[in-house]
């Protein structure tokens, strides 16, 4: 009951942030120097068709009355049209969504379990040479400056070695093969997958990694790990069902704390691996300057971080019964 | 929560009663301390190298004018090439002097870097205590926004804003990090300032009649500020990173070479298969640099946090 009355405060909060960050995001697009109709209208529509769209986002109206047109456009969908695709972007921004998910999750899930049975490990042998190697090597990969790792990756992996493909998420000649099945195509994207895949994680198990093992270190030295020795318990079973489970709690914590930092990663990667999703075309059509796909992305990029921090308060909230908001 | 509870209790162990001066034997006990962590000392020596970088990026554009970082162009070389006597690490793709924008990107990253997380802790630990000493609706309604701050991913803003608002200059991208980055600082000092904030040296004080804002900088600031250096270290990892990003994605301020420039020039230029000469020494170095002021934190955290110390063994 009362993790459920948690989670209603933390949605309302939510909601609250993001309406904070969608009136910021309307008025910067407002004050910012230059034209604001020249931001929401593509320079070369002919003037009926830009008058059309003018009516439609309310850009003759009052800055008031621009801001009611504008949430309502955001309720229903209305970000207008990309001035480079010349799609409405709610498609385009649609179609890379799943891309984008598909990427950020499974490197995050990946890097936080392999870091936390990896901390465990190096937690186990403290002091010895797994511990120091681990340690080391955590630190090293953690600070690596992402872009260029994932440019020394492509470099090595995919030029030099050439076992995987250089860019993009999909093979056209498989994907327009109609004799191809399912598993070929599922295959393909993973193909195009593990060099990304593999650049995130190495950027993120180190912090997760090193944030086990302190935290398993300070689990060891409680009563009820005591007690599990002095009942003649296994090594192994105190290890893994004992302290493990509670020393992990620290990582779920980073995790929702390092979100943004993981999304700032995301869209680098994206842009460098040319993965056609959410992050590179924010980068894509800020360079671009195409304003109405710059905005969307931002929102929808704005409503992944809120809602993951969600998932990851639940998340903890339900593995850490002593835990009550 | 439990990262602040664990603060807490770690600071407890009073630095509180300091008298005056007694700071210069803490910080010689914490010296002694630091010398003999293993990661302290590397992570001290590489960021000696590169201050030593910094400070030699002065002397190639006096040697000869073509070695200037950025506007000085070979005359005899237009594209790039690999290391010789006359370019120690080769030119870029309009031949200009790979080694002299490195020595000059490390000028930058210690700016932007220090300046940065001076900002940042600077606003973090000012509202941290704030927060803390008032309580109730102001300290309710800043955390909040520090909430609110740290969910947002500070690049993607970054590259929002120079959508809207055309190339950003160096010292606004500096400015827009400290914007960001203070939230997760002054958690950590809202909660140290809450334990302090019934300490008895500060209810004498209370007493006696001081100010509020008296009692704030005169007797509970030199109670965080041990833990605001130390956030400072960390602040000025991240702080080099968003801007190395931010230069790469193309986005950095045109009129300064930083290394993520030096990794955008060489990736939009097609050189990043031909010129390993041009990629490896950018991204080594931002990569350095960050490891070696977070070997710095690490240390610092254990000079600070005795119970860390006695834990001991390899870190």
């Amino acid at each position: 009951m009362e993790l459920r009355r948690y989670i209603g405060r933390r949605l309302v909060q939510i909601v609250i942030i993001f309406f904070v960050i969608l009136t910021v995001l309307f008025l910067l697009f407002r004050l910012a120097p230059g034209d604001p109709v020249s931001r929401m209208i593509d320079p070369n529509l002919t003037p009926e068709d830009a008058a059309l769209l003018i009516k439609e986002f309310g850009l003759d109206q009052p800055l008031w009355m621009q801001y009611l047109y504008y949430l309502k456009n955001f309720f229903t969908g209305h970000f207008g049209f990309s001035f480079h695709y010349g799609q409405p972007v709610v498609q385009i921004i649609g179609d890379r969504l799943p891309n984008t998910i598909l990427l950020f999750t499974t490197s995050i899930i990946l890097s936080a379990l392999v870091g936390i049975f990896l901390g465990k490990i190096a937690s186990w042998h403290k002091g010895k040479k797994t511990d120091t190697f681990m340690t080391l090597s955590a630190l090293v990969t953690h600070t690596f400056f992402l872009p260029w790792l994932a440019l020394i990756m492509i470099w090595v992996f995919a030029y030099k070695l050439d076992w995987f493909p250089i860019t993009g998420m999909i093979s056209e000649e498989i994907w327009l093969d109609p004799e191809a099945c399912l598993w070929t195509k599922a295959l393909d994207v993973l193909h195009h997958m593990i060099l990304p895949l593999a650049t995130l994680f190495l950027i993120h198990f180190g912090s997760y990694l090193l944030i086990m093992r302190s935290s398993m270190l300070d689990t060891l030295k409680e009563d009820y790990i005591v007690t599990g020795r002095a009942k003649g318990l296994p090594e192994k079973v105190i290890r893994n069902h004992h302290a493990a489970p509670n020393a992990a709690l620290p990582v779920v914590t980073s995790v929702g704390l390092s979100l943004a930092f993981s999304i700032n990663g995301g869209a680098l990667t994206e842009t460098v691996f040319t993965w056609p999703g959410i992050g590179r075309e924010l980068v894509f059509s800020v360079s671009h300057n195409d304003y109405p796909l710059a905005q969307a992305s931002f929102l929808l990029i704005a409503i992944v971080v809120l809602l993951s921090n969600l998932v990851v308060d639940i998340l903890y909230a339900y593995l850490d019964p002593r835990i009550r908001y | 929560m439990t990262r602040e509870i664990i603060k807490v209790t770690v600071f407890n162990n009073d630095i509180g009663l300091s008298e005056r001066f007694h700071w210069i034997g803490r910080l010689l006990e914490g010296w002694s301390i630091y010398k003999k962590n293993l990661l302290g000392k590397i992570g001290l020596t590489l960021l000696f190298l590169f201050a030593l970088m910094a400070l030699c990026s002065f002397i190639p554009p006096l040697v000869n004018p073509m070695y200037q970082p950025m506007a000085g162009v070979d005359p005899d070389i237009s594209y790039s090439v690999g290391p010789s006597m006359r370019h120690w690490l080769g030119t870029d793709f309009m031949g200009r002097d790979i080694l002299s924008q490195l020595l000059a990107g490390a000028r930058i990253a210690f700016m932007v870097g220090v300046s940065a997380a001076f900002m940042s802790v600077f606003l973090g630990t000012v509202i941290g205590m704030i927060a803390g000493y008032a309580g109730r609706f102001t300290d309710n309604l800043l955390m909040r926004l520090a909430d609110m701050i740290m969910v947002m991913p500070a690049l993607l803003v970054l590259l929002m804003l120079a959508a809207l608002f055309g190339q950003l200059s160096i010292w606004f991208i500096v400015l827009f990090i400290a914007l960001f980055r203070w939230p997760g600082v002054s958690r950590v000092i809202r909660a140290q300032t809450l334990s302090l904030k019934h300490r008895p040296f500060v209810e004498a004080a209370r007493v006696s009649g001081a100010s509020h804002l008296r009692i704030i900088f005169r007797h509970i600031m030199p109670n965080v500020l041990p833990l605001s250096f130390l956030y400072m270290t960390f602040q000025v990892t991240s702080a080099i990173i968003v801007e190395a990003a931010l230069a790469f994605l193309g986005f950095g301020d045109p009129g300064t070479v930083s290394w993520g420039m030096m990794l955008q020039w060489v990736w939009k230029t097609g050189h990043m298969f031909r010129a390993p000469y041009w990629l490896l020494p950018p991204g080594i170095c931002i990569s350095l640099i960050t490891l070696s002021f977070y070997m710095l934190g690490r240390a610092m955290d254990e000079v600070l946090d005795p119970r860390l110390r006695k834990e001991g063994g390899t870190d």
